[in-house]
């Protein structure tokens, strides 16, 4: 084995999406030291733009979140966001890794992320973390659980790196953060091992005009349509349809946009159970009189009780049309589309609607394809990391791993899955130098409690419609802070964000709690982050 | 219509496969995007590209091939250019006329009538053309049947 001689105990990950954050975890608990590559400004990925996931229909950030402010703490993973992997020398075991880290244009060690310099900002452009349905400014984090908390000053928009004036965001600044004179910094890391797990972009409907997509403002892409629904996106959480922002009342899906074609001969494996829950949740919206219909080739749910998700969407009324949509057109004047399809009677047919949605496939980025070819690393046909059967975790070239869509179209519980694959046989390759680059989390001595008189903090969370749009949760707080031995409570937007982490911690210590209360989501995925805040506290 | 299956001539696909312009017959997935963009279905529903393509995938050769159904075909390409599976639908229309002239499906007075029309259109064309070469040389003042002549004469010498 190669890594018997001198295998270094560190790995490095490409990608901070669910998978690659996956692998870091896995990896970092494991006795391994983890650099975290992040291109975009912040970790999360594809699943921290989604408002759901399927077939729970689980709030996808509130299941991401935890892992995000896990990463962000964890004292084995070093966070390199705003990078890119420029190359890997070396052999299993052995790696030499070259990184750009590209210059934030804040200094990360001041930045306490207040967001002063957000709001103050004059300059604005799509985000493209709202996929360009929102807004975003020139200093911007792209989304509001973002890890690392950090702005990063968008030079191509910033008119002070445009015409030299403007600095309106180091004037606000409380800690003299702003730096407009950093620049882009190449930095070279050991690793053992590399995995990569770049994820996907999405198909880009405009080439195919007769969906009218770019064309007519209320055929929208699925991804959009997530954002169209998050209560962080740019309608709040309201459904509106993006022409006129009225509730639409009848939506249409079309499957297989990009995917099983001629250009695109593969199944993005995906589509059908994403337009499923889509389908779910936006009635859960607008619950009274919303007619829904999914247009689909062949339906792939694929996965465990997706089927019985399928069944559900039925049981709820959503229509199920077999058959390819040929054309769509917006009907003079009043921004609905009409659709133009073979009906499951053999007769040609046309349906008006509100909204379409096109589900778009999954294609590998062209990033990660020029990275793959850097790297000496096989693709198959269609760009995505060629693997072999029983090794699907394995790339062409020994030492490097690959988990997520970049292996191949899937969802996040198989990426999941792959990505702790790959975190296992990375682990594997480099056993002989386990434990040798960690660090042990130092927690503060424990304080001792017994019989002092109960100080109860209530933390109560008010995010999304799952919370907020059952329960009037500032009411609740108030309501709490008349029980007996409740020394604090309030509510919080996002209790599971780091910098409610540390809210938390700061509010123990000032009113001396010694009792905490987290009314949030979900015990099952979050109980161990408020525990393990709480230990921090003592 | 009933489908007797022990009339069906499971060969046909094979057939129309290998004639050519019918190759990617077996690849169509029946997702209808053909029919639905069909110029001829809007007009006469019982022309359906996709209900054809299964009746050759089935083996129902005396009944496609003695129909007019591969005659109504426009041949605009839309349903090609718009086939996810490049099953390339109008050529194999194409196929299956050539299929039906050669075994015997079609009354010779129709292929009579096909050749007068074929003979017309080209005749046609070639008056067109003609017409706008003729004009054009005449402005240019270029002997345009000349240049044509010589510049054949240099291919076949080339050959």
């Amino acid at each position: 084995m190669a890594g018997e001689d001198r295998s270094v105990g560190a790995v490095m990950v490409v990608g901070g999406g669910i998978g690659g954050i996956q692998a870091a975890l896995d990896l970092a608990e494991s006795g391994y030291k983890i650099y975290l590559v992040e291109k975009s400004p912040a970790i999360g990925g594809v699943m921290a733009q989604l408002d759901k996931t399927f077939p729970t229909c689980d709030c996808s950030i509130c299941i991401l979140s935890p892992k995000l402010v896990e990463c962000g703490r964890h004292p084995n993973i070093e966070l390199l966001s705003y990078s890119e992997l420029l190359g890997v020398e070396g052999k299993p075991g052995d790696f030499k890794a070259t990184i750009l880290k590209r210059a934030r244009s804040v200094n990360e060690s001041l930045c306490t992320g207040c967001g002063i310099c957000q709001e103050k900002c004059p300059w604005s452009t799509n985000s493209e973390f709202d996929q360009g349905v929102g807004k975003r400014k020139a200093i911007y984090v792209p989304y509001a659980q973002a890890i690392p908390n950090i702005p990063v000053i968008d030079r191509e928009l910033c008119t002070y790196f445009l015409k030299g004036t403007c600095r309106a965001c180091e004037k606000f600044c409380p800690t003299g953060a702003i730096d407009f004179n950093q620049v882009d910094q190449k930095i070279e890391v050991s690793v053992g091992a590399v995995i990569l797990s770049p994820g996907f972009d999405e198909f880009d409907p405009t080439p195919c005009f007769n969906y009218g997509y770019k064309k007519y403002p209320n055929v929208v892409t699925s991804i959009e349509f997530e954002r169209m629904l998050s209560a962080s996106g740019p309608y709040q959480g309201e459904l509106l349809r993006p022409s006129d922002k009225k509730p639409p009342r009848r939506i249409a899906w079309i499957q297989c946009i990009g995917s099983r074609d001629s250009d695109h001969p593969y199944c993005s494996s995906v589509c059908c159970t994403y337009a499923i829950k889509e389908a779910i949740v936006a009635k859960e919206h607008v619950p009274s009189d919303l007619e829904e219909t999914i247009f689909f080739m062949d339906m792939r749910t694929q996965g465990k009780d997706f089927d019985k998700f399928y069944q559900r969407a039925k049981r709820e009324g959503i229509d199920f049309v077999r058959t390819k949509v040929y054309e769509v057109q917006e009907v003079d004047g009043t921004g609905n589309l009409l659709m133009k399809y073979l009906g499951e009677d053999d007769k040609p047919s046309t349906c008006e609607f509100d909204l379409v949605v096109l589900s778009v496939g999954l294609q590998p980025s062209p990033e990660s394809v020029a990275l793959a070819k850097k790297l000496g690393v096989q693709l198959d046909p269609y760009g995505f990391c060629y693997t072999q059967t029983f090794s699907p975790v394995e790339t062409s070239r020994p030492g490097i791993f690959v988990c997520g869509a970049f292996q191949g179209p899937k969802d996040i519980p198989e990426t999941v899955t792959q990505a702790s694959g790959a975190a296992g046989s990375a682990s594997a390759l480099l056993a002989p130098a386990r434990n040798t680059l960690t660090t042990k989390k130092e927690y503060p001595p424990e304080k001792d409690v017994t019989e002092e008189e109960p100080r109860v903090g209530v933390f109560i969370c008010n995010c999304g419609i799952n919370i907020g749009g059952v329960i009037n949760v500032p009411e609740v707080a108030e309501y709490v802070k008349t029980l007996p031995n409740v020394a604090y409570a309030e509510n919080n937007l996002y209790t599971c964000s780091q910098d409610t982490q540390e809210r938390i911690k700061a509010i123990i210590q000032e009113h001396n709690l010694n009792r905490v209360v987290v009314a949030a989501c979900s015990p099952r995925t979050h109980e161990p982050l408020f525990q393990k805040t709480i230990r921090e506290a003592g | 219509m009933a489908i007797v299956l022990n009339e069906l001539d499971t060969k046909f696909k094979y057939d129309v496969a290998a004639e050519p312009g019918g190759e990617n017959i077996k690849l169509c997935f029946a997702c209808g995007l053909c029919t639905a963009s069909c110029p001829v279905s809007d007009i006469d529903p019982e022309y359906n590209p996709r209900r054809i393509i299964r009746m050759v995938l089935l083996g129902m050769r005396k009944e496609v091939l003695s129909s007019n159904l591969p005659w109504l075909c426009s041949q605009c390409y839309t349903c090609q250019a718009h086939c996810p599976q490049n099953v390339n639908f109008a050529d194999v229309m194409k196929a299956l006329r050539s299929m039906a002239v050669r075994e015997g499906y079609v009354h010779p007075s129709f292929i009579e009538m096909i050749k007068e029309i074929d003979a017309f259109s080209q005749e046609l064309r070639n008056r067109m053309v003609r017409a706008i070469v003729d004009k054009r040389s005449e402005e240019a003042k270029v002997d345009a049947a000349r240049l044509a002549e010589e510049a054949l004469k240099k291919e076949k010498a080339k050959v």
